[in-house]
């Protein structure tokens, strides 16, 4: 196990911002970020002479753009002693917040803008390189969908998976949308356990509303030092209290069992910096590109045991008002993804909980929550980084 | 007005891969191997994921594995829209390393994990061969 460096509660998040999400809004990446920003600003006093650090993820819309980050702290007025940019793709915004908190702790600056914005359905630059071109390309494989259909389909082989658990997982996501006023407007609509099993195959067995769908948007949040926080009268405080990452899981494995992912090494790793047991875990904001893998993300993390996860999912209410609330806001299936700031999705409606403004959609004693990510796809595997994270309300 | 024309990408060879390409023109699926772990690897990588060695070898596969996966396409790719739908396998060779590939000559419908298969070779649309997957019977 690798050490914990968010311990004692001394790293405060006490602002996070969130644009409402639209398909081909027309909006640079920048524009997103500012819109996300001044909220920040707006909520904590500050000005962005003030925003000491900076970190942020490689967007879809400015891949090419060789200086993205400066560039956007240029546009934004910013004049970072630090600054990160995070290549985890999905994984980048929890990366984001572990390395800003690890500038904190090293005196580099004072307080860190967690900033992730991206508008692929407006303007795409990304290119799949690497293995891509020569050795999946060819085939005609679709990227995240055909990768998910083998993962998927070898579940199948191995376990039983029951679609209606997923089913469950998508319906109630979407209900969490509905109460979203940030979610993608085409997506606030109610949908039924029975427009989820007639929904059409993209990539078999995975079907559409298994899937995630490309939007623009920008969120982000705020953190500092606890006792900085303190000083400067802030009194509403969510804490990272533990982390882990990989990347690459079984990169050097030959013959890898492809339903082990990641999380079988940082789910239980994090809950066990935290001090946890899963059945201590108030609320759950998984990643959610596709809705098998937060099931593998429940199994593998430790709240049921492996190829169970659809029996779990079927005898949890994991509704807001349930035992274990998941993706409360919709998640990214039910609100879109913002291209490679996906992750700041569930990052944010998990601190947005725990400030207790989940309007329409609030949990009870919104105490902790775990909140995930994952990034990019490798050959023949299922994901190559697998991030978590442990908040805990102040 | 016409509907733009969707070009299946071509690959391009590098110097890295360019061993693999050599082969498959002469229909030779060739993988790496490593004899330090005794271990083939596929995609061709710059060393052994085993040692970070560059000592590789390049050894031509015996075209023999089973199934572990495979999805079946029905969005297609940019280029494949007349192929629709299709079947990609995650493929397993004897020589114990899996290949992505396109399962071809069958009814999707009929595929199953676990069925063995032989390998086949494709036609790219800039005319190099590409591997591919048949059911062996």
């Amino acid at each position: 196990m690798t050490q914990n460096h968010l311990i004692n509660r001394d790293i405060a998040i006490v602002a996070y911002g969130e644009t409402p999400i639209e398909r081909r809004s027309g909006k640079t990446t920048f524009e997103f970020a500012a819109a996300a920003m001044e909220q920040i600003l707006s909520r904590t006093g500050l000005r962005p002479a003030d925003i000491g650090g900076f970190a942020t993820n490689i967007a879809h819309s400015e891949s090419a753009n060789q200086y993205a980050t400066a560039y956007l702290c240029d546009s934004l007025g910013l004049t970072p002693r630090f600054m990160q940019v995070s290549d985890h793709g999905g994984g980048a915004a929890l990366a984001s917040v572990s390395r800003g908190a690890m500038a904190l702790q090293a005196g580099l600056c004072d307080c860190v803008l967690v900033l992730g914005a991206d508008a692929p359905t407006t303007q795409w630059h990304g290119k799949n390189l690497g293995f891509r071109p020569e050795f999946w390309d060819p085939t005609g494989i679709q990227g995240p969908p055909g990768a998910f259909g083998f993962l998927m389909h070898r579940y199948m082989h191995q376990y039983q998976l029951k679609f209606e658990a997923l089913g469950k997982l998508a319906v109630t996501q979407r209900d969490g949308a509905l109460a979203n006023p940030n979610a993608l407007p085409s997506l606030r609509k109610a949908i039924t356990l029975d427009d989820y099993l007639n929904s059409r195959i993209v990539s078999s067995p995975l079907r559409l509303l298994d899937s995630v769908m490309f939007a623009d948007g920008g969120a982000g949040v705020l953190m500092m030092r606890t006792e900085r926080a303190r000083a400067l009268g802030l009194t509403r405080f969510v804490h990272p209290t533990a982390y882990a990452e990989i990347t690459n899981f079984n990169g050097r494995a030959t013959l890898p069992d492809i339903t082990q992912t990641g999380f079988s090494v940082v789910g239980p790793e994090v809950l066990d910096k935290a001090g946890l047991k899963p059945a201590g875990v108030r609320m759950f904001h998984p990643y959610d590109d596709f809705l098998i893998a937060v099931m593998l993300q429940l199994e593998q993390s430790g709240f049921c045991k492996g190829g169970e996860g659809s029996d779990f999912l079927l005898a949890t209410d994991i509704s807001r008002t349930g035992a274990l609330p998941i993706n409360t806001g919709g998640g990214q299936i039910s609100c879109g993804q913002i291209g490679l700031a996906s992750g700041f999705t569930n990052l944010v409606e998990a601190v947005r909980q725990m400030f207790g403004e989940a309007e329409g959609r609030q949990v009870t004693d919104p105490r902790n929550a775990m909140v995930t990510g994952i990034g990019i796809i490798p050959y023949g595997g299922n994901w190559s980084v697998s991030a978590a994270m442990i908040l805990e309300q102040g | 007005m016409s509907e733009p024309v969707k070009i299946r990408p071509a690959p391009t060879p590098t110097n890295l891969t360019q061993r693999f390409w050599q082969g498959a023109a002469d229909e030779k699926l060739m993988l790496q191997f490593d004899p330090a772990s005794n271990r083939f690897q596929f995609y061709p990588r710059p060393a052994s994921l085993e040692t970070g060695k560059q000592n590789l070898e390049w050894r031509t596969a015996s075209g023999k594995g089973i199934i572990y996966s495979f999805t079946i396409t029905h969005v297609p790719a940019a280029g494949f829209e007349d192929k629709v739908p299709y079947a990609v396998g995650l493929v397993e060779l004897d020589e114990g390393v899996r290949v992505v590939a396109n399962l071809v000559n069958v009814d999707p419908e009929q595929l199953a994990i676990g069925q063995r298969v032989r390998l086949c070779w494709e036609t790219l649309p800039d005319d190099k061969r590409y591997f591919a997957f048949e059911l062996d019977d």
